[in-house]
């Protein structure tokens, strides 16, 4: 089997055409040209979710810098992009006049823009240009809260997100949510729409946030938010709606990868006092910052817990009086226990290794805009070039098998599901993923795992006993079983 | 709380309604004394899922009657009232005319029925579960009601808090310190206010949240720019359990349950007191001077016996008057049957309208997806928006019901005034005043949303039946197998096929929904109906009783005087002793009942402070 030609050159060439069959179209030619450089940036990962979800603590966690400003109330009123650059630079796009550049205030290692009195609704988007290893492969963009007390606020957020009119801007999302409310569900829906290829939750993680809280604190809190991230990862119609579920504590995440040396020598000390000294300060955050102690001072104490948390504080001074002496160590552990960690990898198998496939669903939606808003008989082969990549390639017909699959509709057990989910990409896209083997596993075990799994399939494709649905399904499977095959020669 | 003072007042007054034969006035004394018997004050604790209502209430009473987790919520609400010992009842009502089945569970499996672990989506179909306990907080008549977590006015859970409002005292609403106000939360809080005004925000998990001073700050100005005055309780339930458990004074000041148990003893259960003994006091006030009106003629007549002819021809007139109140051509009769005839109609037409707007919504939803692979996001909508709908229709009927119940009290009194014109009588002393018993339904107007609109309380029960129901009808006619195989096809050759298999399961989707809103028109217009029903029936026969009771008074009263005529000096003498003394008894009995309403706060109290002097 002679392996297809690469689904981003053949995007990339629909583009290219298109633009030419609408040269006369300065608005389309505009349009299509964004979308084509679009395809060379690094993936577009838009952080979403309902007000105070943890949005902007998410994103310096991911970043490892406090370069998104937090606060105790809301706080990101316009979309904000991070995106990697040589020079750090902060430029507002205001709605109606040209871009501006804006001066950088650090306070406390946190940046603050100044918007020069240019009311917030009438800016569009900002951009910060920010040197950094971790921006290099994703543009992050930080979006205002939805369920927002300003209706303004959250529409801006929607209309960022799910458009009405045209495709969104973002090739994937990280949506954010606390404890699952109606809104949260309303909002994943709206991603999943019925479109030609937006049919499928496949650009989507959510993040079950905060996740600290969710056990009020307790050390044993996170246990609690796994499982509940656990329970909606089971959940029939939450699996229709995002690919998985991740709980992440962003706080102790963020202030893993951003401690600093004073604030371990306050942490030490403090695990130093008598137990239930500490514990009784720790009863509430009130009493932590207002005890009678000389060091740390009531004024550093307050400045821990804004960065740490009463959870966060409880574990590391756990952690310090369990032996950990260096604040590395500690750091490391933070961020190991905040589940950052286990986000980095979903995004990364779920976003990064999809890096093609999802701009090229990006950049056939823009075209499909074009071709349905300025329907002309030229286009018309162009339509059917549309059609036919989305029928012909086999990495959309995974996609839409793997929402359907989803969705509840195929009728298999509930372990070849699993299997089939699998070896369609659903937990990544590798051969060994696909595979269900270990990262490291040698090339002849993975043949011998894929052979295996052809036989299987092949065998549940032409069963006579099989419906008709299930023999469709388990074509497709068998065929990307022959793509890993493929692959490994 | 059940005032005993009051109830020994009514019991007083009831005794003398049987020595003076007004019986009519001993069944309204009846039903005062019926209401002061429940003393309970029902206080409603509401909010979003996940903000530690159960905790709240746990922390409250100091015992772990909710279950609390970090993932499973409250699944069926749970009443916590006060009880020798502890007890749980489970209770399942099942619709009007049967009695509600009650079973009792031992109290640790209380856990197992509500929360959405042991009884997911309520599956055994409790209607609430019921833990008494002996707690000195609650011994007051005080009950808490932890309620599932509203999940905005849209949710099945929503529209049921909303309906459960109108029997509530007061209402707490649970918000955590993580973040400030959300828009689903204010937009509940807005609703409940036109259904129960005494609302209080309390402000949980301040233990956690270093920026809970802030949130607060932030709820406040929240609060003011959507003109609420409710007040913000910050607490932490955590701290007041440790408390309780290190019996640490300190720290129970820390966890601001202080405040929280002030409130609801103070402005709740105080309130729920004064307003007790204030309606009583005016009951019994009222009964005194219908009793004493007869008198106060007879007594005049005697003292003025040249002027008994005017006297009587005045007293006549006043009574046709009043016989005219009693008509159903009189003013307040009008008003109320032509406001319940508006109100139908409007309330009928607003339900079409926001049922048709949905309606109409949903096909543009239906045509441009399909059915097949939207309809479980799609009836989730649909449902909620139906709930939505129906909760905003209720929240406005109501509010409109209490307003026509306030107009009607107006004009009623409007007419009464014009029935009763001041009887001044010559000999003005302390004794012959004005014939105030008119003055009731003006006081009567304020306590109106508790006492006279029973029939509200009912809510819309059908429309929360349905609300719960999750399936649709029709929902059975699409056939799950041929939709996968319809998706997976993609072909050319089926393509014809496909279009028309999705034409069809559209027109069926369609049906269903069209099926579906006539049903919830049927069900929520009814109950709507049934409400005003209710509440007219209410309000026509606590008002026609007041007439009739005036005009028995009146009819004595012109009795009495003209009893006058024919008496000799002598006789007369002593009949104006006897009066005298007659009406001092009855005077006593109306001193105490004024005393009674003179113990409430003075800025509670509708009568002016002087009246009590006068006499």
């Amino acid at each position: 089997m002679t392996a297809p030609p690469q689904l981003g050159s053949v995007v990339r060439v629909l583009l290219r055409r298109t633009i030419d069959t609408y040269r006369d179209s300065p608005q389309a030619v505009g349009w299509l040209q964004h979308n084509l450089d679009r395809f060379d940036e690094p993936l577009r990962v838009a952080i979403a979710g309902k007000v105070k979800a943890g949005k902007s603590t998410l994103l310096n966690a991911l970043v490892g810098e406090e370069i998104a400003p937090t606060d105790a109330g809301e706080c990101t009123r316009i979309v904000t992009w991070y995106q990697d650059a040589q020079v750090p630079r902060v430029t507002m796009f205001p709605r109606h006049a040209s871009p501006r550049q804006l001066t950088i205030h650090r306070n406390q290692g946190a940046l603050s823009f100044d918007l020069q009195g240019v009311p917030v609704e009438q800016v569009d988007k900002l951009q910060v240009d920010w040197p950094s290893q971790s921006l290099r492969t994703q543009t992050l963009i930080d979006t205002p809260g939805i369920a927002s007390l300003s209706k303004d606020t959250s529409a801006r957020a929607g209309a960022f997100l799910a458009p009405d009119d045209s495709p969104s801007q973002a090739d994937a999302v990280i949506y954010l949510m606390r404890h699952l409310h109606a809104t949260d569900v309303h909002f994943l829906e709206s991603f999943y729409d019925q479109g030609v290829a937006r049919a499928t939750p496949i650009n989507t993680i959510a993040v079950l946030s905060r996740a600290d809280e969710i056990g009020v604190g307790r050390l044993d809190a996170l246990n609690s938010a796994r499982r509940i991230a656990r329970r909606y990862r089971a959940d029939d119609k939450i699996r229709g709606l995002c690919q998985t579920v991740v709980a992440v504590a962003g706080l102790l995440a963020q202030t893993g990868r951003t401690m600093r040396q004073h604030e371990f020598t306050a942490l030490t000390a403090l695990a130093a006092l008598p137990r239930p000294d500490l514990d009784s300060m720790l009863l509430s955050v009130d009493r932590f910052s207002r005890t009678e102690l000389a060091a740390p001072d009531s004024e550093t104490r307050a400045r821990l817990m804004e960065r740490f948390g009463l959870f966060g504080v409880r574990l590391s001074t756990t952690l310090i009086r369990q032996g950990m002496t260096d604040p590395n160590t500690i750091a490391t552990e933070l961020v190991r226990r905040s589940g950052l960690d286990e986000l980095r990898g979903v995004l990364s198998t779920q976003f990064a290794e999809r890096r093609d496939l999802l701009k090229a669903r990006s950049a056939l939606l823009a075209v499909d805009l074009v071709l349905t808003r300025e329907p002309r008989p030229s286009a018309a082969p162009l339509a059917q070039e549309v059609e036919r990549i989305l029928a012909g390639a086999h990495e959309f017909a995974e996609l839409r098998l793997l929402s359907t699959i989803r969705s509840g509709v195929v009728k298999l057990a509930p372990e070849v599901l699993e299997e089939a989910e699998r070896l369609l990409g659903g937990d990544g896209g590798s051969a060994a993923a696909r595979l269900g083997l270990e990262p490291g596993a040698g090339p002849d075990q993975l043949r011998a795992a894929a052979l295996e799994a052809v036989t299987r399939w092949q065998r549940r494709a032409e069963s006579p006993m099989s419906s008709r649905a299930v023999s469709d399904v388990a074509r497709l499977v068998v065929r990307s079983c022959e793509g890993v095959l493929a692959g490994l020669h | 709380m059940g005032v005993p003072a009051a109830i020994d007042l009514v019991d007083l007054a009831l005794k003398a309604t049987t020595a003076y034969q007004r019986p009519d006035l001993g069944a309204r004394l009846e039903q005062t004394r019926k209401r002061l018997a429940d003393p309970n004050v029902r206080v409603l604790v509401v909010g979003e899922f996940k903000q530690g209502k159960s905790q709240l209430v746990n922390a409250l009473v100091n015992a772990p009657v909710c279950p609390v987790d970090d993932d499973i919520s409250t699944a069926v609400p749970t009443i916590v009232r006060h009880a020798e010992t502890t007890t749980v009842t489970l209770v399942r009502e099942r619709g009007e005319g049967s009695p509600p089945e009650r079973t009792t569970v031992p109290a640790n499996q209380l856990a197992q029925y509500v929360s959405e672990a042991g009884n997911p989506g309520n599956r055994a179909l409790l209607t609430y579960a019921e833990v008494g306990l002996p707690r000195k907080l609650l011994a007051g008549g005080l009950v808490l009601v932890d309620t599932p977590g509203v999940g905005g006015l849209g949710s099945a859970h929503g529209a049921a808090t909303m309906s459960a409002l109108p029997s509530a005292d007061a209402v707490l609403l649970v918000s955590d310190a993580a973040q400030e106000y959300t828009g689903p939360e204010l937009e509940f809080l807005g609703a409940a206010l036109k259904l129960c005004p005494n609302v209080a925000c309390v402000l949980t998990k301040t233990d956690l949240y270093p920026h809970w001073r802030r949130i607060m700050e932030l709820d406040r100005v929240h609060l003011g720019d959507a003109g609420v005055r409710s007040e913000i309780l910050p607490v932490s339930s955590m701290l007041r359990l440790h408390a309780a458990q290190t019996q640490d004074e300190k720290l129970m000041d820390e966890s601001g349950f202080r405040e929280l148990v002030n409130f609801l003893l103070n402005r709740v259960v105080a309130r729920a007191d004064d307003l007790d003994r204030r309606s009583t006091g005016q009951d019994v006030l009222a009964v005194c001077d219908q009793l004493s009106a007869g008198m106060k003629a007879e007594l005049s007549a005697q003292e003025n016996p040249e002027r008994i002819e005017a006297l009587v021809g005045e007293l006549t007139r006043a009574k046709s008057r009043a016989d005219e109140l009693k008509q159903r051509s009189s003013r307040w009769q009008i008003t109320l049957n032509d406001g319940v005839g508006d109100l139908q109609s409007d309330i009928d037409y607003d339900l079409r309208d926001r049922l048709r707007t949905i309606q109409r919504e949903a096909e543009q939803l239906l045509d441009d997806g399909d059915p097949a692979v939207i309809w479980d996001q799609f009836s989730e909508w649909f449902h909620q928006q139906v709930s939505s709908a129906a909760s905003a229709n209720f929240v406005w009927a109501a509010e409109r019901a209490r307003y026509l119940a306030s107009q009607v009290a107006e004009h009623f009194a409007e007419g009464a005034e014009v029935a009763l014109p001041q009887l001044r009588f010559d000999q003005s002393d302390s004794m012959a005043g004005k014939v105030n018993a008119l003055e009731q339904p003006d006081s009567e107007a304020e306590g109106i949303g508790g006492k006279l609109l029973t029939g509200m309380r009912g809510g819309y029960g059908g429309m929360l039946m349905i609300g719960m129901a999750s399936t649709l009808a029709g929902l059975a006619l699409l056939n799950p197998f041929s939709i996968g195989a319809g998706v997976l096809f993609g072909a050319k050759t089926v393509r014809d096929e496909k279009k028309r298999e999705l034409a069809r399961r559209r027109s069926e989707a369609k049906v269903a929904v069209r099926k579906h809103i006539d049903e919830v028109t049927f069900q929520v217009g009814k109950d709507s109906r049934d409400m005003l029903r209710r509440t007219q029936r209410d309000l026509r026969d606590h008002f026609s009783g007041l007439a009739e009771e005036v005009s028995t008074s009146l009819a004595g009263s012109v009795a009495a005087a003209q009893s006058a005529v024919q008496a000799t000096a002598s006789e007369r003498e002593t009949r104006i002793r006897d009066l005298k003394a007659e009406l001092a008894r009855i005077d006593g009995v109306a001193q105490r009942a004024r005393a009674l309403m003179g113990e409430a706060p003075s800025q509670l109290l509708a009568v002016p402070a002087g009246s009590a002097k006068s006499l």
